[in-house]
């Protein structure tokens, strides 16, 4: 097993712990050692493919998507008295077998996809990174939270990453840094409105944001 | 590069405007001005290109101009203009009917629609898939704050909706990216995202990679335009901005997500091999504008309808994509920017001085505000696509050209489809006019919140006589 294998499929390890409990804390605390596999991942890519400036894109994703935001989202949750979500639709272990499941069915769909992939050992990359895909938009469908989705969304673009690291030979640099700096506003005006709603429904419950539904 | 710096010149003074500023009269008026002179720069700028006489205009590297886009941006900076000069007079009203306007949320306003605007131009002057796909999540991120001016519990739920639906889309659209991207890199080569270097190497892409590509982006950037059924935020959105943001959002946000769709589809036109892609397109284009009319017929909200036939439009411009007709895309989307923004902005009006968003709760337009009750009603026409009107023309040239390639079930779900919306949007405009006002109800300014919505529909007007009259040439020959 090389690092690069090792490293993404701890990430979706994870990903699916991260699926199997409600407390907001934990959940962070997971997704920032999911990111951090991710990060990881890309520097054992950078030195494998001779591309030194994915160390930068490494220190930048360690620095913002594994630390800032993990704990600005841990200070909102802490500001606002929300630690733990109970969920939606399916029970919290449920989820987290489907989520294992998905794994699963996330193998055959990285062998079938069409490119000719470059290095031998990207499909293993490739399932992780679908299966990030499959588990971020999971956790956004059974969470009742604002900020669960938040984290949902954020495990979505993990494995949005991870499909350009192993299907691609290197994204271009200026690209990687955009997306990652609209990941970073997009969290922190997200989080500005988590705020709000919990000043103006006193809960921050999003199923329940249903004053516009339609007759 | 100069040009560059002469189109960013103007927003930047209202951004600097808007922080000093004492009072909110005197901010609306200096946006306005400045906007104007925005519109004449980039008119100044863009007219060689827009008529022809110049092909490409590169801005910086991944940043560049064609016709196409040209065309665009005078379209997008005329909307801007419409927008932030009725936004003077709606913030005016704003003020004196005692809504505890603050100077701050107008401040937040003006500065969150100019950067909205630069970011729209962004999408249209980027040659690069990439800085496409960074100026489109930033145009959500600006507007989030834009549908949240009112700060009522519904504008809320309207902006958390939008901004998570439409993150959640633009993300799959970034997974489409890389596919493209990926699909480029067939062959050992270096790879590219520049639109117009892959339109060259398309003969030489991965197919299978840049299908599903396509499907992520048309996926995602489809999410933005609000193509059924990914449209769940559009409603709400339109409806719980002001007046003025959702003539923006409607006139040019949703223009700039078909635009995206429209650089892809030019990709995948080119590879030579997409039959796939093409009826894909088509048909998601006159599902969506079925499914728009069905929902129109029910409708509570005078906004919510306007939203819901913008929904309608973006499936006809899908359809123009479809057939690969740049000339009828652009067509559509004048016509449809022109009335919807007008109609937007009068609709605004009604709202403040009715006080009221529901369609049973307004009556008796024509008796308290004749003006706007006229104004209303044929800006409704326009859009419902009634001649002379411009719209009319152009869904005539879609619906022949749908003949033409044999999409005939397409053209006759199309039909169908405006049929529909005809008859909803006159059943439920009928009342709203007709009928015996509420006392309260009174009109203000009648000149001055009219201008602009006349000035767009005498536009729609025009093109409708001077297009039109052409096509009717060429179809007598």
């Amino acid at each position: 097993m090389t690092p690069l294998e090792f490293l993404s499929i701890a990430a979706a390890v994870f990903a699916i712990l991260m699926c199997g409990t409600g407390l907001l804390r934990f959940n962070l605390f997971l997704y920032s050692l999911q990111t951090f596999s991710i990060a990881l991942a890309t520097i054992a890519q950078s030195q494998q493919a001779k591309e030194p400036e994915l160390y930068f894109v490494a220190i930048a994703i360690i620095v913002v998507k594994a630390l800032a935001v993990p704990y600005f989202l841990s200070w909102i949750s802490n500001r606002i008295d929300a630690r733990s979500d109970p969920g939606i639709l399916i029970p919290i272990p449920i989820t987290m077998h489907a989520a294992i499941v998905l794994l699963g069915i996330s193998y055959p769909l990285a062998k079938s996809l069409p490119h000719i992939l470059w290095l031998s050992d990207s499909t293993v990359g490739a399932t992780v990174a679908i299966s990030l895909l499959f588990t971020g938009t999971l956790f956004m469908l059974t969470r009742r939270n604002a900020l669960s989705q938040i984290i949902g969304f954020l495990t979505l673009e993990n494995g949005i990453y991870l499909v350009a690291v192993t299907c691609t030979r290197g994204m271009p640099f200026i690209f990687e840094m955009g997306s990652l700096l609209d990941v970073l506003v997009a969290v922190m005006i997200a989080g500005l409105f988590v705020f709000r709603i919990k000043k103006s429904f006193e809960h921050i419950d999003v199923t329940q944001l249903d004053g516009l539904k339609e007759s | 590069m100069n040009d560059l710096i002469m189109a960013l010149i103007a927003p930047a003074l209202i951004i600097f405007a808007c922080l000093i500023a004492r009072s909110i009269s005197i901010l609306t008026k200096l946006a306005t001005g400045l906007i104007l002179c925005h519109l004449l720069v980039m008119i100044k700028i863009l007219m060689p290109l827009a008529i022809g006489n110049t092909t490409f205009l590169t801005l910086l590297p991944g940043f560049a101009i064609d016709r196409m886009s040209a065309l665009f941006l005078l379209l997008t900076a005329l909307i801007a203009s419409a927008s932030f000069a009725h936004a003077q007079v709606f913030f005016k009203q704003e003020e004196t009917s005692g809504h505890g306007l603050q100077t701050a949320y107008v401040r937040q306003y003006y500065i969150l629609a100019t950067l909205f605007v630069v970011a729209m131009m962004a999408v249209y002057a980027s040659d690069n898939l990439g800085f496409l796909w960074i100026s489109i999540e930033a145009t959500t991120l600006l507007s989030a704050g834009l549908v949240y001016f009112h700060r009522t519990k519904n504008a809320l739920e309207a902006t958390w909706k939008y901004f998570i639906i439409c993150s959640v889309g633009i993300a799959f659209a970034l997974l489409g990216t890389i596919f493209i991207f990926a699909s480029s890199q067939h062959d050992q080569q270096i790879g590219s995202l520049s639109c117009f270097e892959l339109v060259k190497l398309a003969p030489n892409l991965d197919l299978g990679s840049f299908k599903i590509g396509f499907i992520f982006c048309f996926l995602g950037y489809g999410t933005k335009a609000g193509i059924f059924p990914l449209h769940s935020w559009l409603p709400d959105a339109h409806s719980e901005a002001p007046a003025p943001a959702s003539a923006l959002l409607s006139g040019s946000l949703l223009n700039c997500a078909l635009f995206a769709i429209w650089r892809i589809y030019q990709i995948a036109q080119a590879t030579g091999r997409c039959q796939f892609i093409q009826d894909v397109t088509i048909w998601a284009g006159a599902v969506t504008v079925v499914a728009a009319a069905l929902f129109l017929v029910r409708q509570y909200g005078i906004k919510r309808l306007w939203a819901y036939s913008s929904i309608e439009n973006v499936g006809l411009m899908l359809v123009a994509i479809g057939l690969n007709s740049p000339f009828l895309f652009f067509l559509q989307a004048i016509n449809h920017s022109l009335a919807k923004v007008s109609l937007f902005l009068i609709s605004g009006n009604i709202i403040q001085s009715t006080g009221t968003k529901y369609l049973k709760d307004i009556r008796g337009v024509f008796r308290f505000a004749p003006v706007w009750g006229i104004v209303l009603a044929l800006s409704a026409l326009a859009v419902a696509g009634v001649p002379p009107f411009g719209s009319f023309v152009s869904e005539w040239m879609i619906l022949t050209e749908n003949f033409n390639l044999k999409y005939i079930i397409p053209a006759i779900l199309i039909i169908f489809g405006l049929t529909l919306t005809f008859i909803a949007v006159c059943l439920h405009i009928g009342p709203l006019l007709l009928g015996t006002p509420k006392s309260t109800s009174k009109i203000f300014r009648p000149i001055a919140s009219s201008v602009v919505p006349v000035t767009l529909l005498i536009g729609s007007l025009i093109l409708g006589l001077t297009v039109g009259y052409e096509g009717l040439i060429k179809v007598v020959r």
